[in-house]
């Protein structure tokens, strides 16, 4: 693991992703797309506006749901998951 | 006390600071983002080191990023994000989430610049994990170095598709189709404005020659009207269609992508200006945007504004708006300073081009006829189309603040961001009337700019 | 319509049931409202159906067989606005105010309230994420829940498939009458003739008594509430400190908050109502939000990381004695009142449409209608003022 790197989880997953990336970046790097199942219809959803104004990348990080992927910088150790309707 | 607040670090905020500082004006400039540059110069981190190929003028950005640095009267917040702001006897007060506290800042003197965001069309397939923005192809770009996917689809209207598709094949990925739904005959109506900002047209012409080296050929007329999932629920391929004059569908092909990155322009997100009472007006490509005088001033006294919530206009015209509200700004706290004629002069000259720009890439009604009854419209709550339509037949909606509550559209977490411009379009059309301005401004108006968590409120005063 | 027996002024969710109630008891009925259907403070309300905190009384009486007309409304009309008989916790946490609500309950079951006292592990076995701090508390199985806007909007619609008939987007402008005897309205676009006119404009019924020439003092009091982003099934009951039905009877102009804790049916979290009387001032006060964020995270810890998505404010109307207004006006005959709900509204406003429904047709009552009357108010010294 060079310097820059760090590792997080996601479900369980090792993810190794470059420091200053955010979560839902470095998820989509490994192809992982779909992030969240949705509340009522339980659809996939995924990074949509990349840029925090849509609340579609949603996963839970350590623990505290609605958390939005695509702008929260992955941290080494971070305990990340799939959210699954308004919480896992 | 600072005598200058800024909200907003892109190329009108960090202008505005620039130029008010030059003037003697102390200035806090407050960004959400964790570094300066805004939507335009989005930054890398220091460890992935700014994707040079990915920007077309980052020298701008880098000169007027690190002029800010360099001004001790110039402080800067970053990650720290207004969840709300009121106006009251001529003092605005702005809270501020800052790394999970809260922070107040109570000025007179506010400039305004938040900038805007992908505008976005709802269609059949449009929630499926890999249908995307094309600014969130280009921020995973800029931002993280990621590339996001493998076989891209790039469509929409307006110009922004072109650095997009540029970006993503800098970065070594394919383009299956770029597709604009208008015909480039529309810039011809605006031959001056054209001429009078030639770098524009060379901006276009560098992006056009990586687009054609990458043996990408551009479609116009088209637009992507429909999208399926795999059996993994995730993007499969898209639907394009070949479209009339008004976005009707007239021929459709199916192509395989992992990635389709849709795009319509920009809205702009007033929501904070708006807190605090600033007048919202429709502009003509039918968003809400910002009322500011030749000044830069809005509707109430000492909060100015510049940049794309005063309209869409791209980053030198918010430049040259940010110059001229930072001076404004700056002769409202008592510096000696006035604007420049040659600063009206180029506000004026990128303000003929941007209103060139509106027009050349209109968005048509016939989008309507490519949603089915089952199509989501609200992303956050899983309103579809059939919903809208029992809310106005069966319930007795006759405006689309009414639609709203009664299937909770647009009463999502990103409070009708998303949904809330075609949401107003969709009730209109459904009651066969036009929308009116009260209406487009009305499905604008959050109070709570964004959610903050009940904590967080609880142990503020 | 031409000629209807009955106008009703007002498409909020009293002015709903009361046309449903008229219809369904044969009438023609006219309903005009200056906007679309609960355009006015229904559209703000919190939809609470309470029986816990009233005091033994005519408005608990009403209260009693309103909770019951809701869920005979709901079968009669097939539904379509959330209605839950989640039931009601009130608890209370310091000394005297477990010894008022221990009083208050004992009376309200002497009046055949349904109340079921729990102590603290009878509270986390029911409220999970309850504060373990709370020691005391009073469960009421009948107390529900609506989504009142839905609710309004569902009975207007069964009203017009009844034959009524709903205008909108015309504002009221006159109560035309001959001889202190209502003939009819004027609207800024037409007049409408009928005997019978129902003022149901809530926090406005005082402006139509005035056009009339009558007089009617109801007043708003303000009220804000948050709604939290979506969150997973938290909270069971609709849950309130005791302190809050001492706020319901006060009459004070100064701000008052008691959270009442609810979940609904779309997941967001409500936390309501802060009570304070400042004319029709609309204003974002973010120091109520606090105070209600607090007083919400002291009886749940857990929302404290629950996120604030909205706050939306309303103008209850209430009249001096907060008691609703119902029945004829005693100046104008044929003008008949049903405003002034104040916090409960969306609760009574079923048996407020019966009521008045009743005495209209000359039915009897399924309660004496008399503490409700206008009369208490059409006295020479309040006609004066
Ligand atoms: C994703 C994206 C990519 C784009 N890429 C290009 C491009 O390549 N070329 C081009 O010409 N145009 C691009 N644009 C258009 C772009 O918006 C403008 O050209 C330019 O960036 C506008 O500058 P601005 O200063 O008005 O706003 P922005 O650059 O949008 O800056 C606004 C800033 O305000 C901050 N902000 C907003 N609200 C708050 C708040 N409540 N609290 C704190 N901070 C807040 C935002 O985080 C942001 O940093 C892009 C737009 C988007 C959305
Ligand atoms: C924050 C808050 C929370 C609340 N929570 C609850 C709760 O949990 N439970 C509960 O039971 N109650 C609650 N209430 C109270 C409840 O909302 C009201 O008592 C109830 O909605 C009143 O209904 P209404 O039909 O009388 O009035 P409204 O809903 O205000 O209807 C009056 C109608 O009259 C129309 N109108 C007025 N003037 C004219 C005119 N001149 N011409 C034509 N039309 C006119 C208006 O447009 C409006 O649609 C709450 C209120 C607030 C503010
Ligand atoms: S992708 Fe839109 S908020 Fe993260």
């Amino acid at each position: 693991m060079s310097q820059s790197e760090i590792e997080f989880t996601y479900n369980d997953q090792k993810i190794t992703a470059v420091a200053g990336q955010s979560v839902g970046a470095a998820l989509l790097a490994v192809n992982i797309r779909s992030l969240r199942l949705s509340r009522f219809n339980q659809n996939k959803r995924g990074i949509f506006c990349g840029i925090g104004v849509c609340f579609d990348c949603l996963v839970v990080i350590n623990g505290v749901a609605n958390q939005r992927a695509c702008i929260i910088e992955a941290k080494n150790g971070m305990n990340v998951q799939t959210q699954v309707g308004s919480n896992a | 006390m600072h005598n200058v607040v800024i909200v907003g670090a892109g190329p009108a905020g960090l202008s505005a600071a620039i130029a008010a500082a030059a003037a003697g004006a102390p200035v806090l400039l407050i960004d959400s983002n964790p570094r300066m540059g805004g939507q335009y110069w989005r930054m890398a981190a220091d460890s992935l080191e700014n994707q040079i190929d990915q920007h077309y003028d980052l020298e701008t950005g880098l000169l007027l990023i690190n002029a800010v640095k360099a001004r001790k009267e110039i402080e800067v917040w970053s990650n720290a994000q207004i969840w709300s702001a009121t106006h009251k006897d001529g003092v605005n007060t702005l809270r501020i989430i800052h790394q999970d506290n809260e922070k107040i800042v109570n000025t007179k003197n506010l400039i305004i610049c938040t900038g805007a965001y992908d505008r976005t069309l709802p269609f059949p397939g449009w929630d499926t994990p890999g249908v995307m923005t094309p600014g969130a192809v280009q921020s995973l770009l800029k931002g993280h170095a990621v590339l996001a996917g493998k076989r891209i689809v790039v469509a929409g209207s307006g110009p922004f598709l072109l650095p997009v598709a540029t970006g993503v094949l800098k970065a070594g990925g394919e383009i299956v189709e770029l597709i604009e739904a208008n015909k480039p005959i529309r810039w011809l109506k605006s031959f001056a404005a054209m001429l009078e900002n030639l770098h524009k047209i060379n901006e276009g012409y560098y992006y056009l020659k990586t687009i054609s080296t990458g043996k990408v050929r551009p479609r116009f007329g088209y637009a992507v009207v429909r999208a399926y999932k795999a059996d993994n629920d995730e993007l499969d391929s898209v639907d394009i269609a070949k479209i009339d004059r008004n976005f009707n569908i007239r021929k459709i092909k199916n192509i395989k992508c992992d990635v389709a990155a849709i795009g319509w322009g920009f809205t702009a997100d007033t929501s904070l200006a708006g807190s605090l009472g600033c007048k919202q007006i429709v502009a003509e490509d039918d968003g809400v945007v910002i009322w500011a005088d030749d000044k830069q001033q809005t509707s109430v006294t000492g909060i100015f504004v510049a940049g794309e919530i005063t309209g869409i206009g791209g980053s030198e015209l918010s430049m040259a708006e940010g110059v001229i509200a930072g001076i404004s700004a700056a002769k409202f706290v008592g510096c000696k300073v006035e604007i420049k004629k040659a600063h009206i002069k180029r506000r004026a000259k990128k303000q003929r081009f941007a209103t060139a720009l509106i027009r050349a890439y209109p968005i048509k009604s016939g989008w309507k006829s490519w949603l089915t009854g089952e199509s989501i419209i609200c992303r956050c709550e899983e309103v579809d189309l059939n919903d809208l339509k029992h809310a106005i037949t069966e319930l007795g909606a006759t405006d689309s603040r009414t639609a709203k509550l009664f299937t909770r559209c647009g009463m999502g977490l990103c409070q009708g961001r998303i949904c809330g411009r075609s949401v107003v379009d969709l009730v209109a059309d459904n009651l066969e009337i036009s929308p009116t301005d009260i209406d487009r401004i009305a499905a604008v108006n959050r109070p709570i700019i964004t959610p903050i968590p009940l904590g967080v409120l609880a142990a503020g005063e | 319509m031409k000629n209807p027996d009955a106008i009703v002024i007002g498409a909020g969710v009293v002015g709903a049931c009361s046309a449903l109630a008229l219809t369904n008891a044969g009438l023609k009925v006219l309903v005009i409202d200056r906007g679309p259907v609960a355009s006015g403070t229904t559209g703000a309300g919190e939809g609470n159906i309470l029986v816990s905190d009233k005091e033994p009384g005519a408005e608990l009486t009403l209260a009693m067989r309103s909770r019951d007309a809701w869920f005979e409304l709901d079968t009669d009309i097939g539904g379509g606005f959330e209605l839950e008989a989640k039931g009601g916790i009130v608890v209370s946490r310091s000394e005297k105010g477990i010894s008022n609500l221990k009083r208050l309950a004992t009376l309200q079951k002497s009046s055949g309230v349904e109340t079921i006292e729990l102590d603290r592990n009878g509270l986390q076995k029911i409220e999970p994420y309850l504060s373990a701090d709370v020691e005391y508390g009073v469960l009421y199985p009948k107390d529900a829940q609506c989504q009142p806007m839905l609710a309004a909007a569902q009975i207007m619609r069964a009203v017009k498939k009844r034959g009524g008939v709903f205008v909108q987007g015309e504002n009221v402008i006159k109560v035309n009458s001959n001889h202190n005897s209502v003939t009819g309205i004027s609207t800024d676009k037409n007049s409408y003739i009928s005997p019978i006119v129902i003022n149901a404009t809530g926090t406005w019924a005082g402006e139509i008594a005035k056009m009339a020439n009558s007089y009617l003092p109801i007043m708003p009091r303000r009220g804000f509430i948050l709604v939290t982003s979506p969150a997973p099934k938290l909270i069971h009951h609709k849950v309130y400190d005791a302190d809050y039905v001492a706020n319901v009877a006060s009459g004070q102009a100064d701000l008052q908050s008691s959270a009442v804790v609810e979940g609904t049916a779309s997941g967001t979290i409500l936390i309501g109502a802060s009570r304070e009387r400042v004319g029709f001032n609309g204003e974002l006060d973010v120091a109520i939000l606090r105070q209600l964020a607090r007083q919400a995270i002291s009886l749940f810890p857990i929302l404290s990381n629950v996120q604030l998505l909205r706050a939306y404010r309303g103008f209850r109307p209430y009249a001096p004695d907060h008691l609703p207004v119902i029945g004829e006006d005693a100046l104008i005959s044929g003008l008949w009142h049903a405003a002034g709900h104040e916090g409960a509204g969306i609760g009574l406003a079923p048996a407020t449409g019966e009521l008045i429904t009743s005495q209209i047709t000359g039915q009897s009552p399924f309660m004496d209608p008399s503490p409700f009357s206008p009369k208490r108010f059409q006295g020479s010294e309040y006609v004066a003022v």
